[in-house]
C-alpha cells in the first residue's frame, strides 16, 4: 500500500520536474530558506545550528588535548562524527551508526580535511606529545532532506566560531581556531537527466541518486561523493560541478563571510 | 594531502616517469584469475600492482534474515573487508567506517547492471577480501567483483570497470600507487559501465573543474584497457569455438588488424590522437559487423519459427523501456480501468482539477493522481484497493516479460560475440587463444595469461622496473 502511494507521489514529482517545476515551487537552482545560528551551545568550544527548510542540524565542536598520529607529529587531529538521531525521523533507529550515517560523516569530514579549512599545524601543543584533537559532532535533529549540505554548512560555521580553550588547560590565553578556508558542500539530485540543488525529502526519495560536491573558496573541488545507484554521464558531472561551485560561492557570501569578518 | 618527513622529493621525474616507471596515462600491470574458489558460485583473484584481492560471489540464494527479502528483486550485498595483515600497521579486524562506506558505494556501482529483478526474495552476496593493499583497493575490488559476478552466471547488462585518477606533483595521472596516494594532491576513484556511464565516483583532495575534466578523459582510457583485460579473461575461460560460423564472416580481416593496431599500448602521449582515431574507425567497423550479424540472425529465424515473433516483442519491449513509457502505459491503464468502472466520483475529479491546474496533455493522469491526493471518500478508497492490486500485479508481469526478453537477447548477443572472436582467430597467424589475447591487450593480458602458470613472486614484473617500496608508513587511505 505504502509503496503504491510512493509511486504515485513519485510520478507526481517526476511529472512536475518535466515541466521544470518543483513540489514546493522552487527553481532547480534554488535552495530552501537557510537560517544559521552560531554559538548556541556555550559548553561547546564552537557550535552552529542550520535550519534548511525544515531540516535541522546542530554541530558542536569540542577540543581536547591528545596524542598525535605517529606520521603527523606536529599536526592536530580532526574527528568527525555524525548521528542520525532517532528523534529526527521515524526511519532512524537508535544504536550504532549505519552506513548512511557513516558515509555522510565521512563526506563532511573529507570536505573540511581536504580543503585544508583548519590550519592543523597550529593545533600542535608539543611536537610528538600533545596536539589538539578537534571533535566535530554533527547531530541531525530533523530530517527533511539534504542533510549533507546542512551538515557541511553547520560544521564549517561551528569551526569558524570555535575558540581554542588554552586557559582551561593552562597553556596560555584562548584564541580563535586558525582557519584557512571555507568549504561548502552542495548536493545535486539527479532526476531524469536534470539536476536540482537542495533536494527535499520527497525529492530524495524520487531521484534515488545524489552527487555531493564540496568546493573551496578558490573554486577548486575538495571532495565529491556520488550516492545512489543511478549512473551519471560525464557531461552531467561537469554540469554538476559548475552548478555546485556557483551555489557554494553564493552560500559562502551569504552566511560565512560575515563570520570570518567578525574576528 | 598529508605531510610526512619521508616524502620523496619528486613523484614524477623530469622525463615524465613515475616512481614505478609508468607514464601518467598508464595503469599498473593487472593479473586476473577466474574461478579460484570451489565453494563460491563465482570467484576471482586479482592482482593490480601490489594489490591482491580475492572476491567470492554467492547466490542468488534465499535471503536471510527474511525481513531483508524484497518481493520484487534480489538484494545485493557487497562486503569489502581488509585482512588485518594487508597493510603496514595491522588493521583492526572487522568492519571499519571506511570499509562500510566503500561497501556501500561499491554496491551502488553494481546495482545499475545486475538484473536483480529476475530473482525476487533472494540475495546476491559479493564478498571482497583485500589480502594486500597498495592504493586503489576499492577500484581493484570492483574490477574483480565484476569478473566474479560473471563467473557466477549472474545476469548483468554489462561489466563494471573501475580505475582512479589523481593529481601528483601538479600532474593528472592514472591509477595512483601507494606513494602517490600518500603524498599526492588528489584521489578520484571512478567506476563505469561499458558505455561510460559513471556508477561510482568519489573524490578527495584539491582539483579544479578543468583538472577533473582532464582526469575523467584519462580514466575513461584506463577503464577501456581494463575492460579489455576483463573480457580477455572471460573469453579464455568461457568461449567455445563454433566452427560453422567461421566461414560466414567475410570482411573482417581488415577490421581485426585495425583493432589490434589500435589497441597497442601508448608509447608516447603524442600518439594518443592517432590511436584514438584508429579506435573510432575500429568501432565503426564493429558496428558494420553488427549489421552483418543481423543478417545471420535472420537466418536463425528460419530455423526457429517463433523467432520473428520473439524479436518483435523484444523490439516493442525495448522501445517501451527506452522511452521510459512502461509506467505511463500502465498508468493509463489504471485510469481507464478506474474510469470505466466508475470508481472515481466526478466531484472528486473536479475538486482535483481545481487544485492542480496541470497542462492538458497530462490532464487525465493528473485527475487520477490528484483525486487520490485530495483524499477520496473512504468508500472510494476501498474500491480502489483491489484495482491497485490488480494493477501492481500487471506491472510485475510486464516488467518480468521485458526482462526475460532482454535476458534472452543478451544471450543471443553473447553468442554472436563468440562468433566474432572465433572469426578473428582464423586470421591470426597462430590460432591459439593465448597468442590472440597477447596481441590484443598487450602487457597486462600477457601478465594475466602468463602468471597463471608462474609462481607469485614474478607477478608484479611489468615492462617497467618495479621500484622497491620506500617505507609505507603513510597512514592515509588504506590503513585508517
Amino acid at each position: 500500500m505504502s509503496e503504491i502511494i510512493a509511486t504515485l507521489k513519485k510520478d507526481y514529482i517526476y511529472n512536475l520536474m518535466i515541466k521544470g517545476k518543483r513540489q514546493d515551487g522552487r527553481g532547480f537552482k534554488e535552495f530552501r530558506d537557510i537560517k544559521l545560528e552560531t554559538n548556541i551551545i556555550s559548553k561547546a568550544e564552537g557550535s552552529a545550528k542550520v535550519t534548511l527548510g525544515n531540516t535541522q542540524v546542530l554541530v558542536g565542536v569540542k577540543l581536547q588535548p591528545g596524542t598525535p598520529f605517529p606520521d603527523s607529529q606536529n599536526e592536530g587531529v580532526i574527528i568527525t562524527n555524525l548521528e542520525l538521531n532517532a528523534i529526527a525521523s521515524p526511519d532512524f533507529e537508535p544504536g550504532q551508526p549505519k552506513e548512511d550515517a557513516i558515509e555522510m560523516a565521512r563526506v563532511v569530514d573529507r570536505g573540511i580535511r581536504e580543503s585544508g579549512a583548519i590550519d592543523i599545524k597550529k593545533l600542535c601543543i608539543a611536537v610528538g606529545e600533545s596536539v589538539w584533537i578537534v571533535h566535530i559532532d554533527v547531530h541531525i535533529l530533523n530530517d527533511e532532506g539534504n542533510l549533507i549540505d546542512a551538515s557541511c554548512l553547520a560544521a564549517i560555521a561551528a569551526l569558524m566560531t570555535t575558540v581554542v580553550p588554552n586557559e582551561q588547560y593552562g597553556i596560555g590565553t584562548n584564541v580563535p581556531l586558525a582557519m584557512k578556508g571555507m568549504p561548502v558542500g552542495v548536493t545535486l539530485a539527479k532526476i531524469g537527466s536534470k539536476l536540482m540543488v537542495d533536494p527535499s525529502l520527497d525529492e530524495e526519495a524520487v531521484c534515488e541518486t545524489k552527487l555531493t560536491i564540496v568546493s573551496s573558496s578558490d573554486g577548486s573541488i575538495a571532495g565529491m561523493q556520488k550516492m545512489g545507484p543511478v549512473p551519471f554521464s560525464e557531461a552531467e558531472v561537469m554540469e554538476a560541478i559548475d552548478m555546485a561551485c556557483e551555489k557554494a560561492a553564493e552560500l559562502r557570501g551569504l552566511y560565512l563571510k560575515g563570520l570570518a569578518n567578525k574576528e | 594531502m598529508s605531510s610526512m618527513s619521508d616524502k620523496p622529493e619528486k613523484l614524477i621525474t623530469d622525463d615524465g616517469l613515475r616512481l614505478d616507471g609508468r607514464r601518467a596515462d598508464e595503469i599498473r600491470p593487472m593479473k586476473i584469475e577466474i574461478g579460484v574458489l570451489s565453494r563460491a558460485d563465482g570467484s576471482c583473484y586479482l592482482e593490480w600492482g601490489r594489490n591482491k584481492i580475492l572476491v567470492g560471489v554467492f547466490g542468488p540464494r534465499e535471503a536471510h534474515p527474511r525481513r531483508m527479502q524484497r518481493a520484487d528483486s534480489a538484494v545485493i550485498r557487497y562486503k569489502y573487508n581488509m585482512a588485518s595483515f594487508s597493510v603496514e600497521d595491522r588493521a583492526r579486524p572487522g568492519p571499519s567506517r571506511r570499509s562500510i562506506e566503500i561497501s556501500k558505494v561499491s554496491r551502488e556501482a553494481f546495482e545499475p547492471v545486475i538484473m536483480a529483478e529476475l530473482f525476487p526474495k533472494t540475495a546476491i552476496d559479493i564478498y571482497v577480501e583485500v589480502l594486500q593493499a597498495d592504493a586503489g583497493t576499492r577500484t581493484a575490488a570492483i574490477n574483480a567483483s565484476s569478473i566474479a559476478l560473471a563467473d557466477a552466471g549472474i545476469p548483468m547488462k554489462g561489466l563494471i570497470t573501475s580505475c582512479a585518477f589523481g593529481k601528483v606533483d601538479g600532474q593528472i595521472v592514472l591509477d595512483l600507487n601507494k606513494e602517490e596516494d600518500n603524498y599526492g594532491e588528489a584521489d578520484f576513484p571512478v567506476a563505469m559501465t561499458q558505455d561510460g556511464e559513471i556508477t561510482l565516483m568519489q573524490m578527495d583532495g584539491h582539483l579544479t573543474p578543468d583538472e577533473i575534466k582532464k582526469g575523467l578523459e584519462l580514466v575513461k582510457k584506463g577503464c577501456k584497457e581494463i575492460l579489455e583485460i576483463q573480457q580477455a579473461v572471460l573469453r579464455k575461460k568461457f568461449e567455445t569455438p563454433i566452427e560453422e560460423t567461421v566461414e560466414e564472416v567475410t570482411d573482417t580481416e581488415d577490421t581485426g588488424n585495425k583493432v589490434v593496431e589500435a589497441e597497442a599500448p601508448l608509447e608516447y602521449a603524442s600518439e594518443a590522437a592517432v590511436v584514438e582515431e584508429a579506435l573510432e574507425e575500429a568501432e565503426e567497423l564493429e558496428e558494420e559487423q553488427l549489421c552483418e550479424e543481423t543478417v545471420e540472425t535472420d537466418a536463425l529465424a528460419e530455423e526457429i519459427p517463433e523467432f520473428e515473433e520473439l524479436e518483435d516483442i523484444i523490439k516493442e519491449a525495448e522501445a517501451l523501456v527506452e522511452e521510459d513509457t512502461v509506467e505511463d502505459v500502465v498508468e493509463a491503464e489504471i485510469e481507464e480501468e478506474a474510469l470505466e468502472e466508475g470508481t472515481l466520483e466526478e466531484d472528486a475529479l473536479e475538486e482535483a482539477l481545481e487544485e492542480e491546474a496541470l497542462e492538458e496533455a497530462l490532464e487525465e493522469e493528473a485527475e487520477f493522481e490528484a483525486s487520490f491526493e485530495a483524499a477520496p471518500e473512504p468508500e472510494d478508497f476501498e474500491e480502489l484497493e483491489p484495482i491497485e492490486e490488480e494493477v501492481s500485479s500487471e506491472v510485475e508481469e510486464v516488467e518480468f516479460d521485458s526482462e526475460e526478453l532482454a535476458y534472452e537477447e543478451a544471450q543471443l548477443e553473447e553468442e554472436t560475440g563468440i562468433e566474432e572472436v572465433a572469426s578473428e582467430e582464423t586470421f591470426e597467424p597462430e590460432p591459439e587463444i593465448e597468442s590472440e589475447t597477447k596481441t590484443i591487450t598487450e602487457v597486462p593480458a600477457e601478465e594475466a595469461v602468463k602468471a597463471e602458470v608462474e609462481p607469485e613472486e614474478k607477478k608484479c614484473e611489468g615492462p617497467w622496473k618495479v621500484v622497491k617500496d620506500p617505507s609505507e608508513s603513510g597512514s592515509r587511505g588504506e590503513n585508517e
